[in-house]
């Protein structure tokens, strides 16, 4: 698959301060990718970097084959800002007409349809709520028709209702093609939305892969629940640690699956005892997420 | 070209719903002008000869240095500016757009005075017109400048409210346009030079001024647009 970003080393410094260490990092075309990190990990300055409105001190960017401060750049991304505003009397109408002149591409006022503001279509942005600002900004980002978007924490301060509604529309873009980069916090989004993802960590790049394989390469908060015809005991084996007893399940958290199963079966087997029921929780992507920022990164 | 017209209407559409610009623009200066009309023609009916010139001159100096650099500040100093780059919307667009709405916006003000002063208050007719004219034009050009740069220099509307003031109370008084500026001060014709109003009233009553009374607005309008300019040059998003 052809790459729609490549990054290369990519380092900016506020002041003493180094936020982004030689960041290394490649989104393939059509992928949802999102970048991971607690606050100030620097990934809005990464966003930012890439979509060409923040200068970096070294290392190469390109998107699509462009360099971020390139025009031909800006006719090919869409930008969705974590902070961004509009003129307080404008309508979303004028807005989208606004942006697409200067884009110079048709005025697509479907748009405003297809993502739920149809009714704001006069509407001034001082009056519009913060889902209907998202969105709008979300329209005024895809209103070219770009071939890569950038979204930075694009459901933050929605409802429930309004981030579904968000999340199909990111899915529709993908399915038409385009490659969709964001930053998020939130987890279950990044789970349910995300083909790969990227984990910053103090400036440097802790994880890349995809959201399952984030949670497979840690076991520390896997679990195994055992139900046991007779119970079993409230010991610690060599691989499982024996956590509690909830409605007749022994909870056992290990370092180590296969390990850890081998021995809870090799003791029941000891005891001639019948295992009735067996689950495996992994950990959550939040879990892991949380494990890494304490500082077990892989 | 297009987008050019199209961001011009809507800056003009935007001015029209803000309460605050029509206030500036339109509202204060008209008000003021009704006043001054009943309250000047009585006391001094000498007034009238140069009610339409001060009159302009006041809802000119407001509404270029006070309200024209509101919708920049709000601009330039927010993340708007940051939502216009990723838009690829050029950030002078911003500037330009609001200059030329405020033009239309003080120059209709102006007419409104023009028109309605002699009928209301008897108020006499410039000499010149073309010459009247010419220099309002230059007025409201030369003053937006000045408010051009209020705009793109202070970051917040709470300074900017603070310096607009310091820009506009001596612009007004010490224009000549509430007593004659001969009666003020030498020191203070001095600092009364510094402003395009002192200037404008000037030329506006001479019925024959010299060329050389235009000097010090082209000077001032030159000098603005530079300064303008390098500074709209040098604005970064970050």
């Amino acid at each position: 698959m052809k790459l729609a970003i490549s990054i290369k080393k990519l380092t900016k410094k506020y002041g003493n301060t180094t936020v982004l260490k030689e960041i290394d990092l490649e989104v393939k075309q059509g992928e949802i990718f999102a970048l991971l990190g607690s606050n100030g990990a620097g990934k809005t300055t990464m966003l930012e970097c890439i979509e060409g409105i923040r200068k970096y001190d070294s290392g190469e960017i390109s998107v699509l084959g462009f360099s971020p401060e390139s025009h031909e750049m800006r006719k090919v991304a869409g930008v969705q800002l974590q902070s961004t505003s509009l003129p307080a009397n404008i309508n979303a109408k004028e807005a989208l007409t606004l942006f697409c002149k200067w884009q110079k591409v048709p005025v697509r006022l479907e748009l405003l349809d297809i993502f739920g503001l149809k009714g704001c279509l006069n509407k001034q942005y001082k009056a519009m709520s913060t889902g209907q600002k998202r969105k709008l900004h979300l329209v005024l980002a895809v209103a070219s028709n770009p071939k890569v978007i950038f979204l930075d924490e694009p459901t933050a301060g929605l409802d429930v209702e309004g981030r579904a509604a968000l999340h199909n529309e990111i899915r529709r873009l993908k399915q038409g093609g385009m490659t969709v980069i964001m930053a998020s916090h939130d987890m279950a989004e990044v789970e349910a939305l995300c083909d790969r993802i990227a984990i910053i960590i103090e400036g440097k790049l802790a994880f890349i892969g995809t959201p399952a394989e984030m949670t497979f390469v840690g076991n520390n908060n896997s679990k195994i629940s055992i139900k046991i015809a007779n119970g079993l005991s409230k010991k610690d084996f060599k691989w499982s640690t024996f956590l509690s007893e909830e409605n007749g399940y022994s909870i056992y958290s290990t370092t180590s699956i296969s390990d850890s199963l081998l021995e809870l079966l090799e003791y029941v087997k000891e005891l001639k005892n019948e295992v009735l029921d067996l689950k495996i929780d992994r950990p959550t992507l939040e879990e892991r997420f949380i494990e890494m920022m304490k500082g077990g990164k892989e | 070209m297009s987008a050019f017209i199209y961001s011009v209407t809507l800056q003009w559409k935007l001015d029209l719903r803000n309460k605050g610009i029509l206030i500036v623009y339109y509202i204060v200066p008209l008000i003021f002008f009704a006043l001054m009309g009943t309250v000047f023609t009585s006391i001094n009916p000498m007034a009238k000869d140069t009610l339409i010139q001060s009159m302009s001159i006041f809802a000119i100096t407001m509404a270029a240095i006070i309200g024209a650099p509101t919708p920049l500040v709000e601009l330039y100093g927010s993340e708007i500016k940051k939502a216009y780059k990723v838009g690829n919307i050029p950030l002078w667009m911003a500037a330009v757009s609001n200059f030329i709405s405020a033009f239309v916006n003080i120059f209709i003000v102006s007419l409104i005075i023009f028109v309605v002063a002699p009928i209301a208050f008897g108020a006499k007719l410039p000499s010149n017109l073309g010459l009247y004219f010419a220099t309002l034009i230059i007025l409201i050009i030369a003053s937006l400048m000045i408010g051009t740069a209020l705009g793109l220099f202070v970051k917040s509307i709470s300074k900017l409210t603070m310096i607009s003031q310091i820009i506009f109370l001596p612009a007004l008084l010490l224009s000549g346009i509430m007593f004659p500026a001969n009666m003020l001060p030498k020191s203070m014709v001095y600092v009364g030079k510094l402003f395009p109003s002192s200037h404008a009233m000037g030329i506006m009553t001479n019925s024959a001024p010299e060329v050389s009374a235009f000097l010090p607005l082209i000077v001032i309008i030159f000098l603005l647009l530079v300064i303008n300019i390098y500074k709209l040059s040098k604005m970064k998003i970050e």
